[in-house]
């Protein structure tokens, strides 16, 4: 099986080119197949894998041939099948075939049917080269390649310019943190004589701990991973990607894409490993990012905003677990987060879908009457997003809980202070949408209808891996095995051997536990109460609010801090660079050497007399001419 | 040399054809021919024989450069199908007259004495100055036949004047004897013979149109019907260049101290002469015709870099401007009869009129500008590359600034094709008219994309 890897890339590839060069043609049944197809087809044969994997098969470089050979610089077109990338493979053409699926659904009546399907084939091609890659090159080339069709799929309505505005700002955005990367990539072939994977670490694992240069490659590194997993600083393009279709969100910006850069930090684990400095910034950042995002969640009223919000904040949540080093933890966040991120993006265009495109969820309420299936399936998203046992957050949470509480107490309790937050705004969102009375318009309550099946199969299935998804990592104190950390260890074996760690007390465990299910509940009970009891509405107008509820809704005025330090200095040099300099010395130059030239075109035009005794004469002139300058001199 | 053989009947073949009530035999029996010359030609690669008393010499350099000419030929003879433009001359004399040039054309590319050369130069014109003059009822055709027949003369003399003073000092025509009298005169070559060196650059720079001595090139080009001008600027050019580069490599490797400067002043005297002029010209014939002088000015950096820059960077050279040059005269060719016109302006609102038309023009003008992918940018670069590593920096300097005027009026075509036009009926193209030019557009990009096919051939 191993040797059809190939395959896997490969076959979304081909799914692209037919349904991109087919567009015109193909009918929408046909465009359908090939897409879904395409994705299944790659997430057998990653099945096969992932089952020979689990049976003992060893990690495995499948060399394809070579990308470039240019003066002692070589990259390999290979790939690499080992337990990480075989895992990223699965969720992304696990999770991807069902997203595809419900997109049929989705986008049925949307003209730009084909268009949206050869897109997201490409970006399911790219993501599966960025992971599959046995090279930082092949990486890179996905990195770029998924974050092109994230350009593209942000962009895809792009008859209103307000979208073409959100997938440039993504696409600057994510250039910013790719200079950091690629830099990033340089400094490693310059300190390690290659980029792929099986030299660089090898190098590296014998190498001390906190050397300047693995600290200044790794922190480069983590920029690019601060734009494509939207991070501090460079977080606020993913709120704004909410511009593109529903299960965009939920494939790209939620379960995939965005957790690029988590996966290029487990891969590239033993490199940060080996700098101590490094993994402090990126638990700072991360528990930073953590608790902004779910501050800035709880005042949201559009819904696909509070879930951009509440993604932003759960990738600081994984950030936070690579940071204390806790790779595998990391790792089971990121499975269980897609799960039930894209499930609740999903049920969200759902809702969506049935409200006749309206997100604002002020206008909603009462839908769990008309939209059974959808509710019951979000509350499996709900329940599992606020980590209540034994749905699949609590027990990833739980874990990154206990390895933060570890290392640092004050963090510990910042975190639980964010996961209150978080089953706030999420119980806030669920009770605003699903109970109390419908507050849209007649027409639209005229409307309401359950999503077909084509969209609630894909639900159904996403809700039981949101509710069951937490058991390939069960802890030890409730008796499991710690299955996913066992399957990953050959990937984190060099960092294992450095990284000491002490497992906590079952008792501290247990405290954790019962603090973090405590307040989710408090927090429950808060929203009820609110939300349910008292039937608050949000109010349109935000002039009566506090300061700090300002803050949230303004989403910390990020977006106006960035403008006045960067674009305005910016516009301002730009502006004067373009008047003085531009317009009045190179824009002269350029102009009067083209001005030269036409000139000169006009008088060498005119030595063409048509005249043939001239013709000779400046024959002989010229022969005269040769025979004079060469033999006088 | 076989293929001369094969040409030559071939030629009158298509002369007999005449005869027959179906025009279109003449044509068919000049595609046979061709490909029939170019298959016996391509039998001999690898086997450099002598033939005539070591008269001509086919080595792989000649076979590569007569294929050339003949593919070249085959797709302009193809453009007569569908040729509308009135020629009052029966299409079986031209073709005869085409081919009759084209084995002076394969002389010129594969001669070892020099009066193969002059033979080769004198067969390959003077049916040129009849198809120059084939509109018979048009002034200006008349008037270019006249022009080019007369110049041609003063040039041939030139080169007659040449071969005999190399000749008065080592008494051989035979260019290898020559270089090995060279050789003996341990880098002092007697004044004669370096005079004649220089009648001979005259010559020849007048056939490739070289400045000061391309005067002829625009008014000939302009008033020659569209398909003898195509042939003239493609075959013509070939044949010019690759006896031109010959002589050089055989002849005069060991004095390069002797001619390098002159020939560095004239490359870059013609290709400023030709970019310059060109930007002025509205009519796209005469840009064309001014285009081929510029093209003439970059082939001459072949020659003073002739130590690191093998013959194959001429020969892809050669090939892609023909393909591109072809190209762009199968396009005017249908402006022409659609408009009436030549200028500019003909082209404009063509990317409504034909979507097909306004994408083959672009390539076709890409590639002359040399852009990548096509194959015109990797032709320039080979060249240029070339000249850098002989140490020929200000040479190269002033080529690739001549390479930015260029593109100026070569976008003017392709700027015009993509703006609004006042007509917009459809253009309707002949089968084997629109294959020529798909043939063409695919091969200068191919040939760019895939230069290793050219480059490793000599």
């Amino acid at each position: 099986m191993i040797n059809a890897a190939w395959l896997i890339p490969l076959l979304p590839l081909v799914g692209f080119l037919i349904n991109a060069l087919g567009k015109k043609w193909l009918s929408k049944n046909i465009v359908s197949v090939v897409a879904c197809g395409s994705v299944l087809g790659s997430f057998v044969i990653a099945a096969g894998i992932f089952i020979g994997l689990l049976g003992g098969a060893g990690a495995q470089t499948l060399s394809l041939g070579e990308l470039m050979n240019a003066g002692g610089f070589s990259v390999s077109l290979s790939l690499l099948i080992d337990p990480l990338s075989v895992l990223m493979t699965l969720i992304i053409t696990g999770i991807g075939f069902f997203i595809h699926v419900y997109s049929v659904g989705y986008m049925s009546h949307d003209e730009g049917f084909a268009r949206y399907f050869s897109y997201l084939n490409l970006f399911v091609f790219s993501m599966l080269m960025l992971v599959l890659g046995a090279n930082y090159i092949l990486m890179f080339v996905g990195w770029e390649g998924v974050g092109f069709c994230s350009y593209l799929l942000i962009g895809f309505w792009f008859g209103d310019n307000a979208n073409n505005d959100a997938a440039k700002k993504a696409f600057v955005m994510n250039r910013i943190g790719d200079v950091g990367f690629l830099t990033g990539i340089f400094l490693i072939f310059i300190t390690f004589g290659s980029i792929e994977y099986a030299q660089v670490f090898s190098s590296a694992a014998a190498m001390p701990a906190g050397l300047a240069v693995i600290t200044t490659i790794t922190l480069l590194l983590f920029i690019g991973a601060t734009g494509k997993s939207a991070q501090i600083p460079l977080f606020t393009w993913l709120p704004d990607a909410m511009a593109g279709p529903t299960p965009v969100s939920a494939l790209i910006h939620a379960a995939t894409m965005v957790t690029a850069g988590i996966y290029m930090i487990v891969r590239s684990n033993i490199l940060f490993t080996l700098a101590p400095i490094t993994m402090e910034v990126i638990t700072y950042v991360g528990v930073a990012t953590a608790l902004l995002g779910a501050f800035v969640a709880i005042t949201q009223n559009d819904i696909k905003k509070v879930l951009a919000y509440s993604t932003v904040s759960q990738l600081g949540y994984m950030f936070v677990a690579v940071g204390v080093g806790a790779y595998s933890t990391g790792m089971f966040h990121l499975i269980t987060h897609a799960f039930f991120k894209a499930l609740l993006f999903l049920g969200a265009g759902s809702v969506i879908h049935a409200m006749s495109g309206e997100q604002d969820i002020r206008k909603m309420g009462g839908l769990k009457k008309d939209l059974p299936v959808t509710y019951l399936t979000f509350l499996a998203g709900v329940l599992a997003i606020v980590g209540l046992p034994p749905f699949s957050g609590f027990f990833s949470k739980d874990e990154i809980l206990a390895k933060v509480f570890e290392h640092s107490t004050v963090l510990a309790v910042v975190m639980v202070i964010t996961f209150m937050m978080t089953a706030f705004y999420i119980f806030r969102m669920f009770f605003l949408v699903f109970f109390g009375g419908f507050r849209g318009s007649e027409k639209q309550k005229s409307h309401l209808h359950e999503s077909p099946a084509v969209m609630t199969a894909p639900l159904i299935v996403l809700a039981v891996l949101a509710v069951a998804g937490g058991f390939i990592n069960v802890p030890e104190t409730l008796f499991g095995h710690h299955a996913l950390a066992n399957f990953l260890e050959p990937v984190l074996r060099p960092s294992l051997a450095i990284i000491f760690s002490e497992e906590p007390s079952h008792a501290t465990e247990y405290m954790l536990m019962a603090i973090a299910i405590a307040g989710t509940l408090v927090m429950f009970a808060v929203a009820y109460s609110r939300y349910l009891t008292k039937s608050h509405v949000p109010a349109a107008s935000e002039k009566e609010q506090s300061f700090l509820y300002r803050l949230s809704s303004r989403k910390g005025y990020i977006d106006e801090f960035y403008d006045m330090i960067i674009r305005k200095p910016l516009d301002w040099i730009s502006s004067v660079l373009n008047d003085v300099f531009d317009k009045n010395i190179f824009d002269r130059i350029v102009n009067s050497v083209g001005e030269l030239v036409v000139v000169g075109s006009g008088v060498a035009r005119l030595l063409q007399t048509g005249k043939l005794g001239f013709y000779l004469f400046i024959m002989v002139a010229g022969i005269t001419a040769m025979l004079f300058f060469n033999f006088m001199f | 040399m076989n293929a001369l053989l094969v040409l030559s009947i071939a030629g009158l073949a298509a002369l007999f054809s005449g005869f027959s009530h179906n025009k279109k035999l003449a044509v068919i029996v000049s595609l046979l021919g061709l490909a029939v010359a170019f298959t016996v030609n391509v039998l001999d690669w690898n086997t450099a024989v002598r033939y005539y008393n070591d008269m001509i010499f086919v080595d792989n350099y000649a076979i590569a450069f007569t294929g050339v000419m003949a593919l070249t030929m085959l797709l302009i003879v193809a453009l007569f199908v569908d040729y509308k433009e009135s020629v009052e001359v029966p299409n079986a004399e031209i073709f005869a007259l085409l081919f009759f040039s084209l084995a002076g054309g394969v002389m010129l590319v594969s001669y070892s004495n020099l009066l193969m050369l002059f033979l080769g130069i004198e067969i390959l014109s003077i049916p040129l100055y009849i198809l120059a003059g084939s509109k018979r009822h048009t002034l200006t055709s008349n008037e270019a036949a006249i022009k080019y027949f007369l110049l041609g003369a003063f040039a041939s003399a030139f080169l007659l004047f040449g071969i005999v003073l190399i000749y008065g000092v080592t008494a051989s025509f035979h260019i290898e004897t020559i270089a090995a009298y060279i050789k003996n005169a341990n880098g002092q070559p007697p004044a004669l013979l370096v005079a004649g060196m220089f009648m001979l650059i005259g010559g020849l720079g007048f056939k490739i149109s070289a400045a000061p001595f391309h005067f002829w090139t625009p008014d000939v080009y302009q008033g020659s019907p569209t398909i003898v001008t195509t042939f003239m600027s493609t075959v013509v050019k070939t044949a010019g260049i690759a006896a031109f580069y010959r002589l050089f490599a055989y002849a005069f490797p060991a004095i390069t101290a002797e001619w390098i400067p002159t020939i560095s002043v004239l490359a870059a005297l013609t290709m400023t002469v030709g970019n310059v002029t060109a930007v002025f010209q509205s009519s796209v014939k005469r840009m064309l015709a001014y285009s081929g002088i510029a093209h003439a000015g970059y082939l001459l950096i072949a020659f003073v870099s002739i130590s690191s820059n093998p013959a194959s960077s001429v020969l892809y050279y050669l090939i892609a401007y023909a393909v591109s040059t072809v190209c762009a005269f199968a396009v005017l060719m249908v402006i022409q009869h659609t408009t009436g016109s030549e200028e500019v302006d003909g082209f404009k609102g063509l990317s409504k009129r034909s979507p097909f038309l306004a994408f083959i023009t672009t390539v076709a003008f890409i590639s002359l500008a040399g852009i990548p992918p096509t194959a015109g940018f990797f032709a320039k670069f080979y060249l240029f590359s070339g000249a850098v590593k002989a140490g020929h920096l200000w040479l190269t300097i002033i080529a690739v600034l001549n390479s930015c005027i260029a593109i100026y009026y070569y976008f003017r075509v392709i700027t015009a094709v993509y703006s609004e036009g006042t007509d917009s009926t459809p253009v309707e193209l002949g089968t084997v008219q629109k294959a020529v030019m798909i043939i063409t557009a695919v091969l200068a990009v191919a040939l760019g994309l895939f230069p290793e096919m050219i480059i490793s051939l000599l």
